[in-house]
């Protein structure tokens, strides 16, 4: 939020916002857990290469948008989107959607730290291996290549083929985004990647959060306020199934249309 | 704490406490006790005839010196295909279980029939295969006595299968199709890998539960004095063995009968060690 405030870096922010152009664009869209409508009328449009938070308090919807933009909900069942959500123009929710390639092109790191039950290598290998036919030599790259993104190389190169489940929290969740990387995805959704993890393990991925808008198109969902103004360059806020207010960070945090988001960033509830 | 009242509370709770805990440990040891008995007992008199012969030698005829080759050759026959035929099947059908059709109507009926069949006693399964196969094919074989054992081993497995399929976080799941994986690749090299050392315990606790059983073999395979692995036509086994032998008047007999049911509990106790160690592995992961 500091650095925010610069004059010259939100100049730069905004024409930069009106440079890139939509990836996702989510309109009318309604999702329903069995008879409960859980997102109501929800229209935005996420810009390429930049980060975008959801905030809002628990319940609210900001984790069931999020889960749209994957269709990762099909595996329950009872669940289901109605409207649109087009990514680069097209309908993600369409019948013909294949789920798998979609989920190649838009990775998801979750809340609790899941590394596969197995080593470090095969824990990003495993993505890669799926859809490309590479020898040995090419996915050893891609292993260095994605773990080196999500600054975790140093910390595990001489351990690659030790279990995942060894390390530590933070680190984790780094390989997981490191694997999320591996596959090469165009968008990344963030479900609350730090709420498990202490404040240095925090620090070190918002750092990459922000690296990696450089190269995709990232959604997160948060919790956290101050996180949302750190990292992202526009934030929704989201209310009982509502989408109360879209616009750049800076705005929703120092001169918010609505008197919900003033309520809720002030802190007088959720 | 230091008035008088709190203080007597205090030690009647200490007395009823040491009075419960000493019932607890007779308790305890009431069981124990019987179980080593046993054991001893087995050791005693199973060891005593313990020799290289009982593994080289067949069964022998009254009166004569002999081994046990042909029932434990049968034992390992009979219970490895058992194995093979209804352990890959009760794995499929957890796999549905837990992972497909977790949801559906036809999971909670094939879970309360696998249950009552968890729970059938042995013979009935035996007197099952009889009236199906021994009757339609009009003699006692192998292949019956190798579909009752699977019979028992499927609910067993299926059981298990669910049972550690369920426990894989769907977190887990989730990470995966995230990557892009397709449900099939999901299960077999995410849940199976997190569920492997409790499927493999599943099985291994299956083959120690038909390892011992007499009855369904008894109207199955029933026995063979002769070296026969021909799967149409009878074939000896350790408890059946045991069973003909332990009841019979001639001492050479009753001695076999004795160090087969030491062979069967010392297999089934390493099994059953084997499918501990997996396990703790497992959860130390």
């Amino acid at each position: 939020m500091m650095q925010m405030t610069k004059p010259d870096e939100i100049v730069m922010t905004e024409t930069k916002q009106a440079a890139s152009r939509a990836k996702i664009e989510v309109k009318n869209l309604n999702f329903y857990y069995g008879e409960t409508r859980a997102l109501k009328n929800i229209s935005l449009s996420l810009p390429e290469r930049s980060v975008t938070a959801f905030i809002g308090p628990s319940g609210c919807g900001k984790s069931t948008l999020l889960r749209v933009m994957n269709r990762i909900y099909e595996l329950y069942p009872k669940q289901r989107a109605e409207g649109e959500v087009l990514l680069d123009g097209e309908n993600i929710l369409d019948r013909s959607q294949d789920l798998n390639l979609l989920r190649a092109k838009i990775g998801m790191v979750f809340q609790k730290p899941t590394p596969f039950p197995m080593t470090i290598y095969e824990n990003i290998a495993f993505g890669v291996r799926l859809y490309e036919k590479l020898s040995k030599a090419e996915v050893d790259m891609r292993v260095e290549k994605a773990l080196r993104r999500a600054a975790l190389w140093e910390e595990v190169k001489d351990k690659l083929d030790t279990s995942g489940l060894g390390l530590s929290g933070g680190q984790q969740q780094r390989l997981c985004i490191a694997r999320t990387v591996a596959v090469q995805p165009e968008v990344i959704l963030f479900d609350e990647p730090c709420s498990a993890l202490d404040p240095i393990s925090t620090a070190k991925i918002e750092e990459l959060i922000d690296e990696l808008q450089e190269e995709y198109t990232i959604v997160i969902v948060t919790h956290n306020m101050q996180q949302a103004a750190r990292v992202s360059r526009q934030t929704a806020f989201m209310y009982l199934g509502e989408l109360i207010e879209f616009s750049d960070t800076q705005t929703i945090f120092t001169s918010p249309r609505e008197t919900r988001t003033q309520d809720y960033i002030t802190g007088r509830f959720g | 704490m230091a008035t008088v009242a709190t203080t007597k509370t205090y030690a009647r709770r200490r007395t009823a406490n040491s009075v419960m805990m000493t019932l607890c440990v007779l308790a305890a040891g009431i069981g124990l006790i019987w179980l080593f008995v046993i054991l001893f007992q087995l050791l005693w008199r199973g060891v005593a005839g313990l020799s290289l012969d009982v593994f080289t030698q067949m069964t022998p005829p009254p009166g004569e010196a002999g081994g046990l080759l042909n029932p434990i050759a049968g034992s390992l026959l009979l219970t490895g295909l058992a194995v093979l035929i209804g352990a890959p099947i009760g794995i499929l059908a957890g796999t549905y279980m837990a992972e497909y059709g977790r949801h559906t109507r036809l999971t909670t009926v094939v879970r309360f029939i696998n249950d009552i069949l968890l729970s059938a006693p042995s013979i009935i399964i035996g007197l099952f295969v009889y009236e199906v196969m021994v009757v339609g094919m009009g003699h006692f074989s192998g292949i019956a006595g190798v579909m009752a054992l699977a019979l028992i081993v499927l609910p067993v497995v299926v059981r298990t299968t669910e049972d550690m399929l369920l426990l894989v976080p769907d977190a887990l799941r989730e990470a995966g199709t995230a990557v892009g994986a397709p449900r099939w690749v999901v299960i077999r090299s995410v849940a199976y890998k997190a569920a492997l050392a409790g499927i493999v315990t599943g099985v291994l606790l299956a083959i120690a539960r038909i390892s011992g059983e007499t009855a369904p073999l008894l109207f199955t395979a029933l026995s063979n004095q002769f070296w026969s692995l021909n799967l149409n036509a009878p074939v000896a086994s350790l408890p059946v063995t045991i069973f003909q032998f332990a009841l019979s008047p001639y001492e050479e007999w009753q001695q076999l009968a004795w160090t087969g049911a030491l062979i069967i509990t010392f297999a089934v106790l390493a099994l059953s060690i084997v499918a501990r160690v997996l396990a703790a592995r497992g959860e130390s992961r």
